[in-house]
């Protein structure tokens, strides 16, 4: 390396020295802190628990959060140059896409799903004799004689 | 040798740049330094490792949530003896144990060995609790009778007529084996086989509770074959698979049925979308656990280096790794145990 390039790096490296211990302590209660935010979805305080979608953004929120605090600091990618963009950024991009391609072909199957394969999939909690569901009869309950594809 | 390469590069840079030019710098030529990469190649290898990586925990991760939110249904966490408390201090744990590394990586940047020998033992350690932990939630599972495979699994989807004859067949089986245990023993205590002694007692207390079992398990069954009135036909088989494990309504009131107070019974049980929690939780926290334990293994060979200044290039694309694995709890942790 170059008296150039070795003199950038010591002075990044001194920078994030200079308040590195109590960075790293501060960083780690940020992170009990939001532990203890994405836990609280799951006490009885939570005011949302008729409407698990709203638990659900804010619990991926907080660990997007979570993520990024690890990432940036423990990780020491704030203090990183410009590459750190070419190994990230492509790695996110592609596990953006794969959800999206994944999600309308497989994540959504069971909205419109056939009758004759719905009969075979577990009943969703409580619907057991209920029988309407995606639009068809629920017959599978009342009948065995398809039941080996159950297990 | 990356300076080289630069040094090249940015030769003939200089050359193409002046000659198109023409601004009559060819003999004047200024070389500029470019540096390479401002990174090791151990740390370069190390992120391209881990972009592979971020791939690899993306699609296992991508999968589960598709999977999960196609699913018709998914068990609650008290279905299949989740813990979230457990998965909470987990992962406390594991942040705990990210702190500790970049704390051996400053002691290590301060030439200061011994502080560094301390932080790389309470990481090991607190991985080693971490895995522990979830050894503990495992066996929970299988003791329940929840594995990702057949035969092994005892969950069905949904209590019908396919589920009851698996009722009986078991039932059946156990009241066989426990016969032939029990005239086994009689022979072989001989006279000593009598009403108060504890091994035969047991084994017909246990033959007891499986001959009236079976009786109950099966009337509901031809109740649910033949009874005319589908409503009634499914109450029987709803009764059946409650008897055996009772399906929680919320998170506090799991009660137990069968299963829990005879664990030798190993009954069938009904867990909607419980094969496929099984197969997404063990393949997911299994993987995950694999890379707590290679990093354990590196930790464990860093107990007797002499982890000095020169040693913190090496304890930094560790630490890497182990934040990594970190993160990649942070995301399983609620999209296992709170979602």
């Amino acid at each position: 390396m170059s008296e150039h390039a070795h003199g950038h790096a010591d002075s990044h490296d001194a920078a994030h020295e200079d308040h590195g211990i109590a960075q790293y302590i501060y960083v780690f209660l940020a992170l009990c802190v939001l532990t203890g935010a994405s836990f609280f979805t799951y006490s009885s305080y939570w005011p949302f628990h008729d409407q698990p979608k709203i638990g659900w953004a804010f619990m991926m929120a907080v660990s997007c959060t979570k993520a990024m605090l690890v990432i940036l600091f423990f990780m020491h990618v704030k203090y990183e140059a410009n590459w750190k963009y070419v190994l990230t950024i492509p790695a996110g991009f592609m596990s953006i896409f794969l959800i999206c391609a994944l999600v309308p072909d497989v994540g959504l199957r069971g909205h419109w799903i056939a009758e004759e394969a719905s009969e075979n999939m577990a009943a969703p909690r409580g619907a057991q004799h209920a029988a309407p569901r995606h639009g068809g009869d629920h017959k599978g309950a009342d009948d065995g004689s398809h039941g080996g594809e159950s297990h | 040798m990356a300076h080289a390469v630069s040094h090249a590069g940015s030769d003939a840079h200089g050359h193409g740049d002046h000659g198109s030019g023409g601004d009559g710098g060819h003999g004047h030529l200024k070389l500029q330094y470019h540096p390479g990469l401002p990174l090791t190649n151990g740390k370069l290898i190390v992120w391209l490792f881990l972009s592979t990586e971020i791939m690899f925990f993306a699609g296992l991760i991508g999968t589960y949530i598709v999977l999960r939110f196609g699913a018709p249904t998914w068990p609650i966490p008290a279905e299949v003896h989740l813990s979230e408390p457990i998965g909470a201090f987990n992962t406390f744990v594991l942040i705990c144990s990210s702190v500790s590394v970049v704390l051996c990586l400053e002691a290590a940047k301060k030439n200061n060995a011994g502080a560094a020998k301390g932080w790389v033992l309470i990481t090991f350690v607190l991985g080693s609790v971490f895995l522990g932990v979830k050894m503990y939630e495992y066996n929970a599972k299988f003791a329940h009778g929840i594995y990702p495979q057949m035969p092994h699994s005892l969950i069905y989807e949904k209590a019908d007529l396919n589920y009851a004859a698996a009722v009986r067949v078991r039932l059946e089986a156990l009241e066989s084996k426990f016969q032939a245990d029990e005239s086994a023993l009689r022979e072989k205590l001989g006279d000593a086989a009598t009403a108060d002694n504890p091994q035969l007692k047991e084994l017909q207390d246990r033959l007891a509770i499986v001959t009236e079992q079976k009786a109950k398990a099966r009337a509901e069954e031809t109740t649910a074959a033949t009874t005319p009135n589908p409503v009634e036909r499914q109450a029987a088989l709803e009764s059946l698979a409650d008897r055996i494990s009772t399906l929680p309504r919320s998170h506090g009131d799991h009660e137990h049925g069968l299963n829990h107070d005879y664990q030798w019974l190993r009954l069938p049980i009904r867990i909607p979308g419980g094969n496929m929690w099984a197969s997404t939780y063990f393949l997911l926290t299994g993987f995950h656990a694999v890379h707590v334990l290679v990093g354990l293994i590196v930790f464990a060979m860093m107990v007797p280096m002499t982890l000095n200044v020169a040693r913190a290039g090496f304890i930094e694309n560790i630490g890497l790794y182990w934040h990594f694995v970190d993160l990649v709890w942070i995301f399983l942790f609620p999209l296992l145990y709170l979602f």
